[in-house]
This record gives C-alpha cells, structure tokens and sequence, in this order.
C-alpha cells in the first residue's frame, strides 16, 4: 500500500527519494496501482521531472523514460515495428499512462515492446547521484537491482536498419503465447529476441532457437512454444534478412 | 493529503489518501459515470480524460493526477440536451447497459478532438480500452464514426431498417445488400405481418438519455449515509472441514462491526438458483457452512466502516481448517472411492449424494434399439465443453439497509428480484412482507445474476449491525465465487438410414455443476431438450448425470445448457455428412424440423404438461429463408474456391467457412409469468410499471414500444418502471429468453383493457360507438374523422366528469414455447504452422419472429455472438492442481476487445409467430448456440482437423493438426 506520496521537481531530488529502501519509483503507476502491494511504500512520481519526449540525429533515437507508450505509438520519428510493438502492449486507457521507462522498471516478463527494444539493442541511461551510466537493455532485464537507487532518463535505438515481428496468441491483440523480433543494423548484423520462451523478453542467437528451454502456463507447453519459436524465429529472420522495410 | 485539480472545467480541492486511485475520489466526488469494471484498470469503465488523453482511473492515483485537468462525461452532459456524440450513441443504438457507456464516449471525445476525422481503425484502437460484453462493438465503432461526420458538419443518413427481400421462393438474386450501411439493421419481412405503427421501428432506446450522460442509475450509485462496507473471507481450499473459527481478534479491531460466520448464522438450507416456487431440490447451501467445497467459497463475512478496515478484519479471522481430497473431473467426481462433497447429515435432496450425482436426468420417446436397428449407420462422438463466465462489466453488487417502516430494503444489481425476495426470507427469518427488493440499472447480467448471490450476506449484516450494508465483489471475487457455465461430457450416438434420414438420436452427458446444485437440475435439462429437438428423429434418447465437484459454481449462463449441447450436435451433425459424404448443409436440411414438426421430448425435459395430451409442435419457422440469407451474406460458395481457401501469397494460411444451425426456446412453457400495469397521467402519458427485469438488453423499450403501439401513442409517451418488488407486478424475471414474449404478452394485454377504456370515454366525448374508434397519433379518432387528444380524453376521466383512473394490471403465462431458428456462419483463417486461428467473419440469419425493435434486437445478435465467439475461441477457467484459478483477471481470462473483432452480421428474418406479442419471438440466447460449432466446422473446412473440444486455442488446434 502507498504511504506517502511524493513528486520530486528536480533529478536530485528524485534520486535522493528513490534511496530509501521502501521507495518504488511510479511513472505511469499503471503496473504499482494494478498490483496491491502489502508493504508500506513510497511512491516517488516522475511526472514532474520533465523526462518524457522523442528526439532523434538520424543516427539514434532517444526516448525520454517517461514517455507514455500512446507517443511511441504516435511518433513518426519511431520506427514502424516498434510503433507497432508498443500499441499491443496495452489498450488505449492503459498506454495514455504506462510509459517505456516503467515497462522495462517492471521487467515485464510477456512485453512484446522489450523483445523489440531488445533486438534494437536498446540502450538505457541511468542517472546517479553525480553520475549518468549506460547499460544495454538486456544487462538491465538480467539484473533489474542495476535500477535501484536510480533514475532512468532515457533509452536509445538505432534509428536505422530494418525489422519484422510475428506471433502466436488466442486473438489478434491478445499477449502472444511465443513472439519473435528480429532486427538488421545497416551494419547488417541481425539479432532476433522472444518472449514466451524464457521468464522474462530475451535475445536470442538465431543458431540456439532449438536449443530454448521455454517454460510453460496454460496458453502454451513447452514442447509447443519450442516448435512456435522455431515458426516465428524463421518468419521473422527470413523477413529482414530479404531485406524488407516492415 | 489534499490535492486540487480541475474537474470539468471547475477548481476543487479533494481529500484523499496517497494510495487511493482517481476512481475512488472521484466517485467519492459525486461522479457516478466513473464505474469500477476491475481494480486492474483493463474493463475501462472508469476511463476518464486527464488532460485530454483517456487514462484508466482504476490505476491511476488520485494524487498522480494532482494539478491536472479531468473531465469526465458529467462535463458533457447539459440537462436537456445531448452531445453530438451521446446523440450518436442514442441514433445508433450503441449502448445496451450503459454501463461503460460514459467512458466510451469520452475515448470517442478525445478521439474526435485530435482526429476530427478518423478511420475505423482508429475508432477501434480508440475503443480498445473500454471492454463491452453486450454489443459486439459494431454499434459503438459507427456512433464514433457517425458523430466524428456530424461534428465535421456532414448530415449522415437516418439509420434506416434495410428490407431485404425473401430469397426463398423468390426470383434470381436481388442487388439489395449493395451498399448497405453496417448498422442498418436487416430485416426480411414476412408477408403475414400486419402493418404496425411503433412495433418492428427502430425506436431509440427509452433509457438512452439517463445512459448516455451517466446519471446515476446502477445499484452502485445508491448513497445511503452511514453505509458499511462489508468483504468476505473466502476458501483457499478446494475442499475442507472448518475445525474452527477465532473471530476475537477480527471483532477487536475498530471500526469493525459485526463478523458473521458458521458459528452466529443459523443454519438454513437453500437452492441458490433463482427460479420459480418450488425451487428444485437439492437445497444443498447455507449462508455460513461448517465445510468449504471449493477455492472461493464462503468462510465469513464483515462490516467495516471501510474497505480497508473490512479488509484487514477478514485477515484477522483465523480458521483452521481440516484440507480434505478434492475433485474436479466430473467424470472422476462419479467413480466408487471419490471424495464425497456432500456428506452433512442434514444432505437431502440429491439423487445419489454418496457418489456426487446431483441429478440422473432420463428421457426417450420409445425404444432406442429399435432406432438403431432400422439404421444403415451408426455414428457416435464424445466431445468436451469447458467452464466459461460471463463476466458481466458491474460485478454483483447489492445493499441492504432498514428503511423507516423497519422493512429490509435491498438494493441489488439481479435479475431475479422477486425470487430474490422469496428465497431470501426464510434464510433471514423475517417474513417477506418486510422485505422490499429494488433493481436499478444492471450493468449487464447474462444469467450469471439469475442468483441469489449476495443479498443474504448484506441483509445479515444489515440486521447484525442495523446500518446499511454495500457488498460488491471484486473481479477475481466475481471470476471464482459467483456463477459460470457448466462444463459437460457429452456423447451423441445416432444412426442414419440408406437416405441420409435419422433413425435415431442418444445424447448422454455427464455435467459438472461444481458443489452445489444451483441450476444443476434444468441447464442439463435444456441441454437434453436442445440437443433432442433441433431434428426429427422417431426415437430419440437422453441421459444425463449432474455431478458434484470442487470447481467454482456453475449457475446460469445466456444460452443456459443450450450452446453445450448444440456445440456437441452441430460438430456431430458435420462430420456425419462429411462421413455420408453429403454436403452438410443438405444432410441437416433432410432432418431438420419445420412447421408442423413434433417437439417430441419437451415434455419430459419440463417444458409444458408432462400428461397434457397434446404434443407440442412448431408454429413457425424461418430457417430455410435464415440459411440462404447466411449463405449469400458470407459467400459460402467460397467453400469450393481453393484459391480462396489456399491464398497463394501465404503459404502457411488455410481459409475455411463453418455453418451451424441453432433453435432455440421462447421462455419456459407453463411456468414464466410477467406482469404488467399501465395508467394513464393527466398529460395524455403513461406509467408502464413491469416486473421484467431490463439488463440492458432492451426490454424495457420493448415492453413501452408494445404498450405504445396498442394505445396508439409514442414511445417516449411511456414512462416505464421496472422492477421493484414493492412497485411493479410480478414477474420471474430475465431468463429463459422470456421477457419480450411473456412480459411482451403481459404488457399488450394490459395496454389492450387500457385501450378500451379510453375508447369508451372518447366515445361519450365524441358521441360516436366505440366499436368505430381508433386510437394513433396520441388521440382516438372515429370513423367520421373526428378526434380528442388522449389528453383530453385523461383530463375528462381524472378531474372533470364520472372521476376513474383509467389503468389496467395484466399478467401473462404461455403454454408454448415456439423456437426461434437461426442459421449461423463462421469464417476462419488457420495459421497451419502455429495452430493459430483467427475468426474473421461472423454472420448469423435469425427467425425471432417480429423484432419488436430492430436495432436492440440486432444488438442481442451482434453482442451475443461476440460472447459465443469467446466461448468457442479463447474464453476459459483454467486452474492449478488445488483447483485455484489461474487466470482471474481479464487479458489472461481473454474476452474480445474492440480493434481485434471479425466482421459481424446480424440479419433478422421474420415469421409471424401467431402465440406472441406482435408476432414475437426470442432473440436472447440464440445467439450464443452456433458460433462455437460454426467455428469449429470452418477449421474443419480450412484444415480437415475435426476438433472435440472448445476453446479453439493455438495449441489445442496445433496438436489436432498434427493427428490430421
């Protein structure tokens, strides 16, 4: 349960709040609401810190960490795939709030958006006390205790290059039982990334797809996200590796 | 804290607590629009606008949007008028319920302020968070877009009812379907039907306005001062004895006022079933029980001056428990050895309570063997139908309080009040006559509120504690502890002559009905009596165990053992033809019933007089026009297309297209009533009072388009009120796909006696016979052409000369129970490599005799096949080995959602059904009958895989691909 409330105007401010051992950071707060949480805890809102936006040199893509998935949706500056990617994280009512900052924060273990992220090679930048640091998104996915103490500003993407995504689920929109991404730099290397095959989004070595060792709920055994990992990761690889601007 | 923010467009400060969300404060507010759908923010009926974006208030805090600007649909609704979009909402008939009705009007409002011009894609995206389990989305989807064209200054079409002519016996094909508007209502009219003034219009709904600009109207919005907050200890076990229950420290804690469990409730037997007197046996549930029979069941219950407070109480109670073998298989449930669910001594009423069989069902008509034996061949299948819920928007909700009379007032979101009122007084021990049960608005209800749920836990409460109580669950409270469909093992055996002719139809199903009996007893029965009657057959054969298990209840459920049964017969029906090697539609035409035919085993399955020595028989039947009507709306020729079938450009893409027929029931023959009462005001106007119990399905525009047509005035010239236990007639509420028909016959009846009484005092007035006075256009006119307002004619009776309410009670009961036909379709697209399969089109042609309404009956269509589409396409309960439901939360329980639908058709084919109102017939439930069978035999047409159980999930059908 909430506590207190607080909502920093300042980075610093922001950072010595989110030291406190019971301090849970809230962007959107669509995760931390929907979640009852028995602890006592201090919610530190980064509303007022100025971080949301997108902005690119043709090179990279920056997106603000509290950028509301609705305008990834609606950039231009965004590529198609990730655009795509990020409005079937959420409907409407939800992606107004959730941010990209708070889905990575919360390691959404099913988030086509991280799959995309990730197979960009997305980069995170986490501000300290006195000090910015970048991490890959898959080292802050492997050890999400890298954002304690922190804030994150913003993560990066090439802004170049081409992508395919596909996926397996009950309905269009529903979250995919498997899904694959697979990016091509212009430096024409490709890395591909799933969900639904690991506890959490990961990336994927195009040779290892067999190797997975996928866990399993009632959507989907493991025996048949293997085989939909196999499916999909062809689909997409053979996509991008065409060549194909999706 | 304090925050302060802008609601529509005024300053105010507002107290709140740091972890309370928008909805809370708001609703705390005063702005009833704001709903509560879930706590996980995925229902979307408390969207609100925050600066312009639409935002889930379920999931934001109060304190997030400190600062900031909030509008909600209170800001757009000016007394008297309508927002160009709430207008289009009304015109289209958009809303069922209404329940979420304001928040989708304000993703619209947003939608239209940015994109003054927006596609149906981004009508769909911007709907996408509003999850609607009544109306399909199709009618929504065009109030956007036609408000969006309105609000840019372009007059769009009236929405019109498109005739579309018969094709049966007709010559050639008509060009009518071209251009037609996805709304207009289609209707192929019947030459047998008289000329109608308001019955068969698209009327708009007579509850639109209050809908539409969300006042408060659902029991939600009741605000009774001093109100407790009650919460409810449930069974983390499947099944256990309750060895004890310390309340001390739940008592001790304050703000806490009155903790009930097995201990302080005296121990009253009852069915929590709504239906009529007699409830069936077996009466196997009290409020508080010393045993606990599955995860979600009763322990205890408080009252709290908070939720919070009611919420660490019932963590305070400590019971210990004695962890008992549970069962979940209903087929294990019946095996020597299984644990048995009911071993209290004072058990009665279950067939055989030692081997949990509920009920033995058993019905024939004649010599099974015989029928066998004169059949060229036999086929038999056994196919498995899986555990759904309805999942209404508004979850159960009541609240009970004392009123001045000292009479218990509760008010409840049911569909059953009077049952409700019956039910309840013997487990209070106060006698009915002070008890009063009031329904609002229902925010949907679909059977799953044809129970008496929760209104003994508020009522004890409120005599445990004399304040007023309010109980509403939570959405896993509302997933696990209320009602669900039954889940059944269903065998069809059935032999075929030389020709194609049945010679004989055997249905033996074993059900599963949870732990308790509910409506254990008749949803089997209508299982056997839908699974029996579709076709002709000399003998057909029906056995049916009902058994005790240790999953969540199965109650009531739209379709009501209907879609079990008729997903069985129609998979089995297909494959028998592809096995004959006929074209399915054809070998079912060889055998299905029309006018005339006998509705052989309703009898026995408790429809009508079991002795009455006349055999039911079908009145009326649309089925042939309904099945060419389906076949030219989906283009079935398709079928014989392998370009189509095989698209050339997706290697890894079968298409296919499923046909499946439904009948259904209109109402439960010598047993639904409904009452109706109609007076006349002093202003020419009317009060309708009627027990029927309107869920949003339309029934009370139905009922005031029936009154109005008989006294020959408008719609909105009658005033309806429904239902309230002390106000209205009696009624036995919205189930069994009665309520046009029955509490349709009741109204027109009583509305006929009102009739003749005005045309008698308008024949004084006018010095003319009565027998050559017509009553329209709100006057009664003689055959010479002279006429006096109904006004006047009111004014004359109520103060001016031979003083007398002209008013008139009737009530209605039927002997039959006519079937409406449908034929419903199915396209699917089959992804070959995943198992993947995606619905893109559903159409359905359906005999409900004369619509009354149009458009709410094409609604019911629309909105019902999307909820059949869950149930045969992603829809389940799924639990781990301790019987715990993994998925209770929508998006792991998957109900479609706006921008994911497949096209939808609903076309209406009328028959003139002389026992009903107008020529009435049912539309309710039919829907829900074929879509999951249809789909099924689509993959079947795509693929060749015959698959034997639902739901048609990616792996289920990527494993019976694999055995293809």
């Amino acid at each position: 349960m909430i506590a207190q409330y607080h909502r920093p105007l300042t980075l610093d401010e922001a950072i010595a709040l989110t030291a406190r051992p019971d301090a849970v950071v809230i962007a959107g707060g669509t995760s931390v609401n929907a979640s009852p949480d028995n602890r006592s805890i201090n919610a530190v809102d980064l509303q007022a810190l100025d971080l949301a936006g997108i902005e690119t040199d043709g090179e990279s893509i920056r997106i603000g960490a509290t950028t509301c998935l609705q305008d990834l949706v609606d950039s231009m500056l965004v590529p198609i795939v990730i655009r795509d990617l990020a409005r079937r994280e959420a409907p409407n009512t939800i992606r107004n709030a959730a941010t990209v900052g708070g889905t990575i924060g919360t390691v959404d273990p099913e988030s086509e958006l991280l799959a995309g992220l990730l197979a960009f090679g997305a980069n995170v930048t986490l501000a300290r006390a006195g000090s910015t640091a970048e991490h890959t998104l898959d080292e802050i996915l492997e050890n999400p205790a890298l954002l304690n103490g922190a804030i994150m500003t913003s993560i990066s993407i090439p802004a170049k290059g081409v992508a395919a995504a596909d996926r397996t689920g009950r309905t269009p929109m529903d979250r995919p039982i498997v899904m694959a991404v697979a990016h091509r730099g212009h430096d024409g290397a490709i890395c591909l990334a799933m969900t639904g095959v690991a506890t959490r989004p990961v990336v994927v070595e195009p040779g290892q797809v067999s190797a997975l060792d996928p866990p399993s709920d009632f959507r989907g055994s493991p025996g048949y996200r293997k085989n939909l990992a196999k499916v999909l990761a062809s689909r997409v690889l053979g996509t991008v590796a065409g060549g194909e601007r999706t | 804290m304090t925050i302060t923010l802008t609601i529509n467009g005024t300053r105010r400060s507002l107290t709140c607590e740091p972890h309370e969300s928008l909805r809370t404060v708001l609703r705390r507010a005063g702005l009833h629009s704001v709903r509560f759908g879930s706590e996980t923010g995925e229902t979307g009926a408390a969207a609100v606008l925050v600066d312009g974006r639409l935002i889930s208030a379920d999931v934001m805090l109060a304190a997030q949007a400190d600062g900031h600007d909030v509008e909600t649909i209170e800001g757009l609704s000016v007394p008297g008028r309508l927002h160009p979009i709430q207008q289009a909402f009304v015109e289209t008939g958009a809303i069922q319920s209404g329940y979420s009705t304001p928040a989708a009007i304000l993703s619209a409002k947003a939608l239209i302020d940015r994109n003054p011009n927006p596609t149906e894609d981004d009508v769909r995206d911007a709907l996408s968070g509003i999850l609607d389990r009544e109306t399909g989305y199709l009618r929504p989807v065009h109030a956007v877009l036609r408000a969006a064209a309105i609000m840019r200054g372009e007059g769009p079409d009236n929405i019109d009812v498109a005739y579309l002519q018969p094709l049966v016996g007709g010559k050639g094909t008509p060009s009518d379907r071209d251009g037609l508007s996805e709304i207009a209502p289609r209707v192929v009219p019947s030459r047998d039907v008289p000329e109608t003034r308001v019955v068969g219009k698209p009327e708009t709904k007579v509850d639109a306005i209050k809908l539409v600009k969300g006042n408060p109207a659902f029991t939600d919005d009741v605000d009774l001062t001093g109100t407790l907050i009650a919460k409810v200890l449930y069974s983390p076990h499947a099944h256990a004895r309750i060895v004890s229950v310390d309340d001390s420290n739940a008592r001790a804690l304050p703000g806490v006022h009155a903790v009930l469990h097995h201990g302080n409730v005296p121990r009253v037997r009852y069915a929590s079933g709504g239906q009529s007197y007699p409830n069936p046996l077996p009466y196997d549930q009290v409020s508080f029980d010393n045993k606990v029979r599955y995860v979600g069941d009763r322990v205890a219950a408080v009252a709290a001056d908070t939720e919070e407070i009611a919420l660490a109480a019932i963590n305070l109670i400590d019971v210990t428990y004695e962890v008992l073998p549970a069962v979940f298989d209903e087929n294990e449930a019946i095996l020597d050895g299984a644990p048995v669910i009911h071993d209290e001594p004072d058990m009665d009423g279950a067939h055989d309570a030692s081997h949990n069989i509920v009920h033995h069902l058993k019905a024939d008509t004649g010599n099974i063997d015989d029928g066998f034996a004169a059949a060229d061949r036999i086929f038999e299948q056994t196919l498995r139908v899986h555990q759904v819920h309805a999942a209404p928007i508004e979850t159960h909700i009541a609240i009970s309080a004392w009123d001045s009379d000292e009479r218990l007032v509760i008010t409840s979101s049911t569909q059953v009040p009077f049952h409700v009122r019956r039910m309840i007084a013997p487990l209070l021990d106060l006698p009915a006559k002070r008890i009063r049960i009031i329904k609002p608005r229902i925010g949907g209800g679909f059977g799953v509120k044809q129970e008496m749920l929760i209104e003994d836990i508020v009522a004890h409460l409120t005599m445990a504690t004399g304040r007023p109580v309010r109980l509403e669950l939570t959405r896993e409270e509302e997933f696990v502890s209320s009602r669900t469909r039954h889940p059944q093992t269903v065998t069809f055996k059935t032999g075929v002559d030389a020709e194609g002719r049945l010679t004989a139809q055997e249905l033996s199903i074993v059900a599963n009905t949870g732990p308790y009996g509910s409506h254990g007893l008749t949803v089997q029965m209508v299982s056997g009596l839908r699974g029996l009657s579709s076709y002709n057959c000399p003998v057909k054969k029906f056995d049916c165990r009902v058994a005790y298990t240790n999953i969540p209840v199965p109650g009531a459920y739209r379709g009501y053992g209907a879609p079990q049964a008729l997903f069985a017969l129609e998979a089995h029906m297909e494959d028998i033809a592809a096995e004959l090697g006929m074209d399915s539609i054809e070998f079912r035409r060889l055998n299905w019933t029309g006018v005339g035919d006998p509705l052989d085993i309703a009898q026995q399955l408790g429809e009508g007089d079991q002795d009455a020595a006349v055999m039911p028989l079908v009145t009326s039947s649309g089925l042939e026009e309904a099945v060419v009507q389906g076949q030219r709306a989906v283009d079935w020729d398709r079928r014989n297309d392998p370009t189509w079938k095989r698209p050339a450009d997706r290697p890894n893409i079968r298409r296919g297209l499923g046909f499946a027929m439904a009948m259904h029931g209109t109402g439960i023959p010598g047993l639904d009533m409904g009452g109706a009462s109609l007076k006349i005001n002093d202003d020419g106007a009317f009060n309708l009072l009627v027990g029927a119990t309107d869920l949003g399905t339309g029934s009370d525009t139905v009922v005031a388009q029936i009154a109005a047509e008989v006294v020959g005035v408008a719609t909105n010239d009658i005033i309806v009120y429904s239902s309230d236990t002390d106000m209205t007639p009696f009624d036995t509420g919205a189930y069994a796909s009665s309520t046009t028909y029955i509490s349709g016959m009741a109204t027109k009846r009583a509305a006929e006696q009102v009739r003749d009484q005005i045309i008698a005092r308008a024949a004084l007035m006018l010095g003319v016979d009565a027998v050559s006075i017509d009553l329209h256009d709100g006057a009664a006119w003689s055959a010479d052409g002279q006429s006096v307002t109904l006004e006047k004619i009111a004014l004359s009776t109520l103060h001016q000369e031979g003083q007398h309410q002209i008013m008139s009670t009737a009530s209605y009961v039927s002997p039959e129970s006519p079937p409406p036909y449908a034929a419903q379709f199915a396209e699917v697209e089959v992804d070959i490599e995943t198992g993947q399969v995606t619905v893109t089109q559903l159409v359905m042609a359906v005999d409900c005799g004369v619509p009354i309404n149009p458009v709410t009956a094409s609604g019911q269509v629309e909105g019902g096949m999307v909820q059949a589409l869950g149930y045969g396409h992603c829809e389940e309960m799924v639990y781990d080995e301790d019987g715990r439901m993994l998925n209770p939360q929508f998006g792991p329980y998957k109900i479609y959602r706006a921008d994911e639908m497949p096209r939808l058709e609903a076309i209406l084919v009328q028959t003139m059904e002389a026992s009903g109102p107008f020529g009435a017939k049912a539309i309710a439930e039919i829907p829900k009958d074929g879509v999951a069978p249809a789909i099924r035999n689509a993959i079947a047409d795509a693929t060749g895989a015959r698959i034997a159980n639902i739901p048609f999930t990616p792996e289920r059908v990527w494993n019976a691909l694999q055995e293809a």
